[in-house]
């Protein structure tokens, strides 16, 4: 159950992250270790010294849409529209992008911090929030279209607007999993014949005030959780010309008991783990140290942060990276969230994978 | 090939709880759009909705005392401060009873749509001082678990734990798409063999005061405060009226549900989605896109248009919405479209955002269960840009085998799924 054994090949990739706007290089850089923390730009007011993997300052020359829709957007969504339009071009998908499918992994809602203190500002009194003020005054002190920034499928839409995708879509909120369950939905859109290419991946960001302040009190920051975030994308297609690598295996399940995941563990030569957190990261590293016991292992929160519905993406095109760079013949990637559920998804190389595109 | 049908259906709405109160108020072509009371909105511009006429906390209290026996508190009772939590697990429970789901039924998938977090904005103010938010004092503050805002997947969630459900959680996040793709979604597993059994639909409430506030701001609402707020496919529109609420459905394929004596309520035969892919702020006006969802769902069917006896429209009663859906279903019906009656139940229960395509499907099933296609409330004055076969405000009498539900969100998302009789 939930599992999918047909190979869907990958013709493209995109990964924005504290790494930079480009996936080559991704995941050689974890394996090296050259990704490190630093403190917050983005939390440096609500949560000073705090450390965070955070995209650098974004290039206008590779930025999604102009100043006025990216009032529209929250910071996943900008950085899920940039995925976007990397993965298009790294797969060169210029024509007939409106069959492409788009499937999307997606985490709360990231408005703008301003625009809610504003609000807060012209509702409270004397640490009362008043539903009247708020009725009268709150709602006219914001941005008429905040409403925009707080729709996580925007984090979709955005991306999707600007670069005309528009073939069978659904976003799935993730805390991992359904980031996972997206790559298993667009593999299966391509499988069903409902689409003959489709994108892939997730956008999120844990350095949002409100998320972190969640992740405080839930106790992740104790734990030693640092927040990430960043947007990756695979480009799926049925059609193995120029493919990169194959999606081989994908599965998922709402808790380790129920996860079968039926792999011949000695043809892994590669792991990436994508832990929710301590709890989390013990039950991979379990799950390798039992089951997987040749290969290497890479933990991407450590050098990335947790970018929430982002980072098993993440995990994928860094993945890729290592199987282009023939550093790594066959990668599995393993996420778990913090409601328990967990997923695993291998990619290989193609016979033709390293012929092409150096 | 295998075939996905619905075995059980549940549904809270304006009209009241369960599937039977929906249909009634459908069949009598009333509307449950009304004063809004679950909190003070007299300063707000927007003061009607179509609300669920219970208290959320007497229902929370029912909920306890019914189905939480012997002190369970693993449920979390606190999150109903989120108000889809309680209508979603209220319609899961009658769908899950209604299609006799028992412990083997446990191994079931969930296929939810869930609206946004609900923002809780009076937790802010212990911890607002000086203008700013003081995050430092959050963690001194006592009280609910659930604090500032409830998490998106709350409802799928407690429902895992109360239901026991062992399957794969799929939490649908496509605004107002997500109901109509969650149902899909649980044919599609179903009918390749993923899983057996799937507990989908959708839950949503965005009346509170930031999800009333923040439509209202995007000018999205009816600025009249009157029960006829949303007149879908009248000329004289002017906005949506928002509602709350929640449709379950159990589906399996066709032989396991007879084999374990269980009827089904309708098949799922086919549905589509595409992206508009136009602009944030409005949908694609030649309803291309979303005509291409109707257009994929028919093929999946393996159907001609002619083989459609009613649509449940999207029907928002916005100015942009309707004309683009009108010109959508000219696209994909053709000459058909002049004999093909078309409704919108959103006049009449509001506009449920992302469980909306899940409620409109339930509204699909009515014309199987009582021969009527639901009316369009407050439909009254024909548009002449709208050129579609619109129910007015009183549902009609049709032995029809065959429906279609569409679901358009903001941002582009477009979902149709065909439903049929179960014969």
């Amino acid at each position: 159950m939930n599992r999918i054994h047909r190979p869907t090949f990958i013709s493209g990739a995109a990964a924005v992250s504290a790494f930079g706007f480009e996936w080559r290089g991704l995941g050689r850089a974890l394996k090296g270790g050259h990704i490190g923390f630093s403190s917050s730009m983005q939390l440096a007011d609500s949560h000073p010294g705090i450390f965070a993997s955070e995209v650098s300052t974004i290039p206008g020359s590779i930025d999604a849409g102009g100043v006025k829709t990216q009032k529209l957007m929250s910071r996943p969504a900008r950085l899920g529209a940039i995925a976007v339009q990397q993965v298009l071009a790294d797969s060169l998908w210029n024509e007939r992008r409106e069959e492409i499918g788009f499937y999307f992994g997606v985490g709360a809602s990231g408005g703008s911090m301003v625009e809610l203190t504003e609000m807060l500002r012209a509702s409270i009194v004397d640490r009362q929030f008043s539903l009247a003020r708020f009725g009268s005054a709150g709602l006219a002190a914001c941005n008429p279209l905040f409403a925009f920034q707080l729709m996580n499928n925007f984090t979709l839409c955005h991306g999707a607007i600007l670069n005309g995708v528009g073939g069978p879509n659904s976003a799935f909120y993730s805390r991992g999993n359904g980031t996972v369950a997206a790559l298993f939905e667009a593999m299966h859109a391509i499988a069903d014949g409902d689409c003959e290419r489709a994108l892939a991946g997730g956008a999120d960001s844990a350095v949002h005030e409100v998320t972190w302040a969640e992740l405080e009190r839930e106790g992740y920051a104790k734990q030693g959780l640092i927040p990430g975030e960043g947007a990756a994308l695979l480009a799926l297609s049925s059609s193995d010309n120029k493919a990169l690598a194959i999606v081989e295996h994908c599965v998922f399940q709402n808790s380790i008991e129920a996860l079968s995941m039926d792999l011949d563990a000695a043809s892994i030569d590669f792991i990436i783990i994508a832990p929710w957190g301590q709890p989390a990261r013990r039950v991979l590293r379990r799950i390798v140290e039992t089951k997987f016991t040749r290969a290497a292992v890479l933990d991407i929160s450590e050098s990335l942060g947790d970018a929430l519905a982002a980072t098993p993406a993440l995990g994928w095109v860094a993945a890729l990276d290592l199987l282009q760079s023939k550093e790594a013949k066959r990668c599995l990637i393993l996420n778990a969230g913090i409601d328990g559920g967990i997923g695993a998804v291998v990619l290989g190389q193609t016979p033709t994978s390293l012929e092409h595109r150096a | 090939m295998t075939v996905a049908v619905i075995t059980g259906a549940g549904v809270v709405s304006a009209f009241g709880i369960g599937v039977q109160a929906f249909f009634d108020g459908l069949a009598e072509g009333g509307s449950a759009i009304g004063p809004i009371g679950s909190f003070d909105a007299s300063s707000f511009p927007t003061r009607f909705a179509g609300e669920v006429p219970t208290d959320i906390a007497s229902m929370a209290e029912t909920f306890r005392n019914e189905h939480l026996s012997g002190g369970d508190t693993h449920l979390q009772i606190d999150a109903f401060r989120d108000r889809k939590v309680v209508f979603g697990l209220l319609a899961a429970l009658e769908a899950w009873n209604g299609a006799q789901c028992a412990q083997r039924e446990q191994e079931a998938a969930l296929s939810i749509a869930l609206g946004l977090e609900q923002a809780f904005l009076e937790d802010f103010a212990p911890i607002f001082s000086s203008g700013r938010i003081d995050w430092k004092a959050e963690s001194d503050i006592a009280g609910a678990n659930i604090r500032i805002r409830s998490h998106v997947g709350l409802c799928a969630d407690l429902l895992g734990k109360l239901l026991v459900l062992r399957g794969p959680t799929f939490v649908n996040a496509s605004a107002c798409a997500a109901g109509g793709l969650a149902v899909a979604h649980a044919a599609s597993l179903i009918q390749r063999g993923a899983a057996s059994i799937v507990l989908c639909g959708g839950a949503d409430s965005m009346v509170n005061p930031l999800g009333m506030g923040g439509m209202t701001r995007l000018g999205a609402p009816s600025p009249r405060n009157e029960p006829d707020a949303c007149r879908p496919f009248d000329r004289r529109r002017d906005g949506l009226v928002i509602g709350e609420g929640a449709a379950m459905f159990i589906v399996e394929s066709e032989e396991r549900a007879l084999r374990r004596g269980v009827t089904p309520l309708a098949r799922i035969l086919g549905w589509g989605s595409t992206q508009d892919a136009y602009r944030v702020t409005a949908p694609r006006p030649d309803g291309s896109a979303a005509r291409n969802a109707m257009l994929r769902a028919l093929s999946r069917a393996a159907l001609q248009p002619e083989a459609v006896g009613y649509i449940n429209a999207h029907g928002t009663g916005t100015q942009l919405n309707d004309v683009a859906e009108a010109q959508a279903i000219c696209g994909a019906f053709g000459r058909h479209t002049d004999s093909l009656p078309v409704s919108s139940i959103k006049g009449a229960v509001g506009h449920l955002m992302a469980a909306s395509g899940a409620i409109e499907l339930a509204a699909c099933l009515m014309p199987f269960q009582r021969n009527l296609l639901p009316g369009t409330a407050h439909h009254r004055e024909k548009d002449p840009l709208c050129e579609i076969n619109v129910i007015g405000e009183q549902p009609i009498e049709a032995n029809i085998d065959i429906t279609l539900s569409n679901s358009f969100g903001f941002g582009g998302q477009n979902a149709s799924v065909i439903l049929g009789r179960y014969k």
